[in-house]
């Protein structure tokens, strides 16, 4: 009988058809449109035009580097700021109240509206902001310096931004470790630096290939920080948007496609050396 | 008369190709405290859950009170289960949870109230009623349980390890509760599974012996005993010597067998096909055997080495050494205990109608008798 | 050691104090009188916030007598309120039916994850071809499911991670009890999961909340409050005023956030 056998799929239906109608669908039609001469679905003609084109821009280049080269140093950062924080977490501080208080702490912040978040930045780095004015009256500096609209502002809002989605898997995968593991490991002689890179390290890579992963995505697909905070950088995100809001929509969709294409395939490399799916079971 | 419950073929595959009941054929009747017995993992509980209809099954037959169960849904088949972690539902109260079947048949709370209660006072819960499963201890926890499979009363009582996670007194105490549970209400099928023989034995009308998905033997717990079908069904119900050996001679009615220990005669096994030549097991209970200084003029007799004793209360284990470092046990009232001393000789003695020969090591092929007798 | 642990703490202060330091202007500002936002400031008022409109040019309305916020704000609670309740009603059925071993469950748990993993800008971008393509108009609707869609695999990690390890032991137990499908699910299942349901509901709206790029993208118009002021920050001046907002969305923001942890708290076992 069908609904004996099938049953149990029917409740994915309602999702399926979301996921299919707002994500799949719209992933198709990029890839198409990325095809097109001119936006049309009557009669389009497919061409490679908007990929070679993509290919032989001399600012191609440019943008790509920035683009991934900012997202992947970002989350590799942010990795590196975060990782001692998750581990002092759990390992160093022992009341287990205290850590519920810093988390949520932590926490709070990541649910602040976007716009709040980063706008706030303007007053802080700013010609007329505070550290300029504190620079100024403690006469280091006489005229203010230029701390924003740079690639290091981008950095560090975007650090800012995503440090939790580093520490919270992280923090994570570390107290999931078995404590008997490190002192066996103790036991067994092995100085320190070997004991964290074998044991610790090791069992915490899941939380990092998590973390490494929400701060990459959020920070390749963000084109509203590069723009408001970084002078304009080209990064992908904005060319995509600035040809969308033109109306060059194949051109938008051609970019599209390789913005999701690499992005993919970083992480599907990532997840097929890691397995993710330990951090939940 | 017909079955309550009739299994014919029961084939159950997991995901993964996991092939956990491999065609099980079962009849079990009405009133009947029927035991399920076997080692983990050999499928009990898949047995069970097919059989309550929380798992289909994949071919062969299933009928309940003559009705074929092939997509009947567990809630509408007359059977209740007590799961092994007892699945009390922990947002609902002592007093809830056992009400709770009988709300589900639309019962009127009136009644409702006075089955429960009644339940509740059977098995010694009164006062309970308004307890979370998280605030009663874990005999209480069980008992709940239980009633709230029992209050149903349903024609098949499936209980699946109701005996385990409990200390040894609380055991025998849920132990005789259950029987006499079972000997109090009628129309209800008990089929219990349990891995602990002790158990198995004292509470079955019936059991059958299960390995890797199959049955090995039904029957009368001492028709299983006395009269074992396989090595397995031997060794699993009971303690018992086995010896490995080569029959030589076939008499009349008995067989000798050449082992390591001597040539052993035993009753002769009920097989057609000529016996000559064949590997075999050779058994014989330690109740059943006899120990003198002087060697007895009896069928059986082996000279041993004596080397220690296991105290189990009301009757001793005497362990020996027999030729080739085979170990023979053999078990003495403590009553009747003579002065073993370490390393002094005896003579073991026994009668060939005690012992088996036994040709079979198990229903499921492939097992090498010297693998089940020496491989654990 | 001793150094070690205390320079460990002083690093964890450090970082707390890294991520509320904008927040700390952000409020700061908001209460600055006058439209500059530069340092040092001389005066605080609550002008920002509610005094009477003067001047006709919308960066100078103080928030209380800004129409538009208002409309942003409006539309912003109607589509955090959809997502909240389409992203729960999904999230638990998707939990309830990939928690057991079905085929393909590993792939259709990675399809899903997927809306988190595709970058918004491309998302907005194909969801604007479709629409284009079926002729049909964005609205509230296309607003709450672009965001749906982004909000479900954070649900469905949460409630998964989350799930009561015997709750289908307890259903089995239900379903032997004469219980039908319908009435396990009523009895059993929801009774047992429903913090995280509601979690699920309130982390769909906190997430579409703030989220500016996809909804921008799926809603034409004076937007939510997060795109409005997105918009505003392209085209006004900065004044303290959108601090004022950015404060008083981040309230909003930090009162869900507090009834959800006190609901997860309220689960954990
Ligand atoms: N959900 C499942 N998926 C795959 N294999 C399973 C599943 N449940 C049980 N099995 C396998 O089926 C076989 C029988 O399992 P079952 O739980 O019925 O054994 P059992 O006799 O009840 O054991 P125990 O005494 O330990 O409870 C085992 O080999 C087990 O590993
Ligand atoms: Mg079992």
């Amino acid at each position: 009988m069908f609904i004996e056998k099938y049953g149990k799929y029917l409740l994915l239906l309602p999702g399926l058809i979301i996921i299919v109608f707002f994500l799949i669908l719209p992933l198709i039609l990029i890839v198409i449109v990325s095809f097109m001469q001119i936006f049309t679905f009557r009669e389009p003609t497919l061409t490679l035009q908007n990929y070679i084109d993509f290919v032989a821009s001399p600012q191609t280049p440019t943008i790509l580097l920035n683009t991934f080269g900012m997202s992947i140093g970002t989350a590799l950062l942010t990795l590196l700021a975060g990782y001692p924080a998750a581990y002092v977490l759990a390992f160093k501080i022992e009341s287990i109240k205290i850590r519920n208080y810093i988390i949520s702490l932590l926490l709070v912040p990541f649910f602040i509206d976007w716009n709040a978040r980063t706008i706030a930045w303007i007053p802080i780095l700013g010609e007329s902001g505070a550290v300029n004015y504190m620079l100024q009256a403690l006469n280091i500096v006489r005229e203010p310096v230029q701390l924003l609209f740079s690639r290091w502002t981008l950095l560090i809002i975007w650090l800012q931004t995503n440090i939790l989605f580093a520490i919270f898997p992280i923090y994570l995968a570390l107290i999931r470790i078995d404590p008997d593991l490190i002192n066996a490991a103790r036991v067994l002689k092995a100085p320190p630096h070997r004991v964290f890179y074998n044991i610790i390290f090791k069992l915490s890579l899941p939380g990092v290939v998590v973390g490494f992963t929400f701060v990459f995505v959020n920070t390749l697909g963000d084109y509203i920080t590069p723009a408001l905070w970084a002078g304009g950088i080209q990064v992908l995100g904005l060319s995509i948007s600035s040809f969308a809001a033109n109306f060059v929509w194949p051109y938008a969709a051609t970019q599209s496609t390789i913005l999701i294409l690499i992005a993919l395939a970083v992480l599907f490399v990532l997840f097929k050396i890691v397995d993710i799916k330990k951090l939940v079971e | 008369m017909a079955g309550i419950v009739e299994i014919k073929r029961l084939v159950k595959r997991y995901k993964g190709n996991v092939l956990a009941l491999k065609g099980i054929d079962l009849e079990i009747y009405r009133d009947e405290f029927f035991v399920l017995m076997g080692p983990s993992g050999c499928g009990k509980s898949t047995l069970l859950k097919t059989i309550a209809g929380i798992l289909d099954y994949d071919d062969g037959e299933l009928y309940i009170n003559g009705k074929d169960m092939k997509n009947v849904p567990a809630y509408k088949r007359d059977i209740s289960l007590m799961l092994e972690n007892y699945a009390l539902f922990p947002h609902m109260n002592v007093f809830d949870n056992v009400a709770f079947g009988l709300r589900m048949l639309d019962k009127d709370e009136e009644e409702i109230k006075k089955d429960v209660m009644e339940t509740l006072a059977l098995l010694e819960l009164k006062g309970l009623e308004k307890r979370f499963p998280n605030e009663i201890s874990g005999g209480q926890r069980q008992r709940v349980a239980l009633a709230r499979a029992l209050v149903i009363r349903p024609s098949v009582l499936l209980l699946d390890e109701p005996l385990s996670h409990i200390d040894y007194r609380l055991q025998r105490r849920f132990a005789s509760l259950l029987k006499d549970i079972h000997r109090q209400i009628s129309g209800t099928a008990f089929i219990l599974t349990t891995h602990d023989q002790h158990h198995g034995l004292s509470l079955a009308d019936r059991m059958a012996i299960m390995n890797s998905g199959l049955i090995e033997q039904v029957g009368h717990p001492e028709e299983i005993y006395n009269e074992p079908h396989t090595l397995f069904s031997a060794r699993f119900v009971g303690e018992v010597n086995t010896f490995m050996g080569e029959i030589q001679e076939v008499g009349a009615d008995s067989v000798w067998v050449k082992t390591d220990i001597g040539y052993l005669k035993s009753r002769k096994p009920n097989a057609a096909d000529n016996l000559v030549g064949r590997r075999v097991g050779y058994i014989i209970r330690p109740e059943k055997i006899k120990i003198s200084k002087t060697g007895e003029n009896a069928e059986n007799s082996v000279k041993c080495i004596f080397e220690y004793l296991n105290y189990f209360g009301h009757y001793v284990e005497a362990i020996f050494r027999a030729p080739h470092n085979v170990r023979i046990k053999s078990t003495i009232p403590t009553y009747n205990l003579p002065n073993f001393k370490v390393e002094d000789e005896y003579w073991l003695s026994w009668s060939a109608n005690d012992a088996r020969t036994i040709i079979k090591p198990s229903v499921v092929e492939g097992v090498d008798i010297e693998d089940l007798i020496y491989g654990r | 050691m001793g150094v070690w642990n205390f320079v460990g703490k002083v690093y964890i202060a450090f970082i707390i104090a890294l991520i509320y330091l904008p927040v700390a202007f952000m409020i700061i500002l908001s209460f600055k009188s006058g439209a500059s936002i530069s340092f040092p400031i001389e005066r605080f008022t609550l002008d920002w916030y509610i005094k009477p409109p003067t001047g006709e040019y919308a960066a100078y309305l103080s928030l209380f007598y800004d129409r538009q916020v208002f409309q942003a704000l409006q539309n912003s609670v109607v589509v955090s309120s959809l997502v909240a309740m389409i992203s729960m009603f999904l999230v638990t059925t998707l939990a309830l039916t990939l928690r057991r071993r079905i085929a393909g469950r590993d792939q259709l748990f990675y399809l899903f994850l997927l809306g988190f993993l595709t970058p918004g800008v491309a998302v907005g971008l194909g969801l604007n071809f479709l629409f284009n393509l079926l002729n049909l108009e964005f609205s509230i609707w296309s607003a709450a499911f672009i965001n749906v869609i982004y909000a479900v695999p954070f649900g469905l990690i949460l409630m998964m991670a989350r799930f009561n390890p015997d709750l289908l032991l307890y259903e089995q137990a239900g379903s032997s009890l004469r219980a039908s499908p319908l009435r396990v699910f009523r009895r059993i299942t929801l009774p047992l999961i429903i913090y995280e349901v509601i979690s699920a509901a309130i982390l769909g709206f906190l997430l579409s909340w703030g989220e500016v790029i996809r909804t921008q993208f799926a809603l034409k118009g004076i937007g939510t409050l997060s795109t409005f002021i997105e918009v505003q920050l392209g085209v006004n001046p900065l004044t303290p005023k959108w601090y004022a907002a950015g404060t008083l969305l981040s309230v909003a923001s930090f009162v869900g956030l507090a009834i959800f942890a006190y609901l997860l708290s309220k689960t954990t076992r």
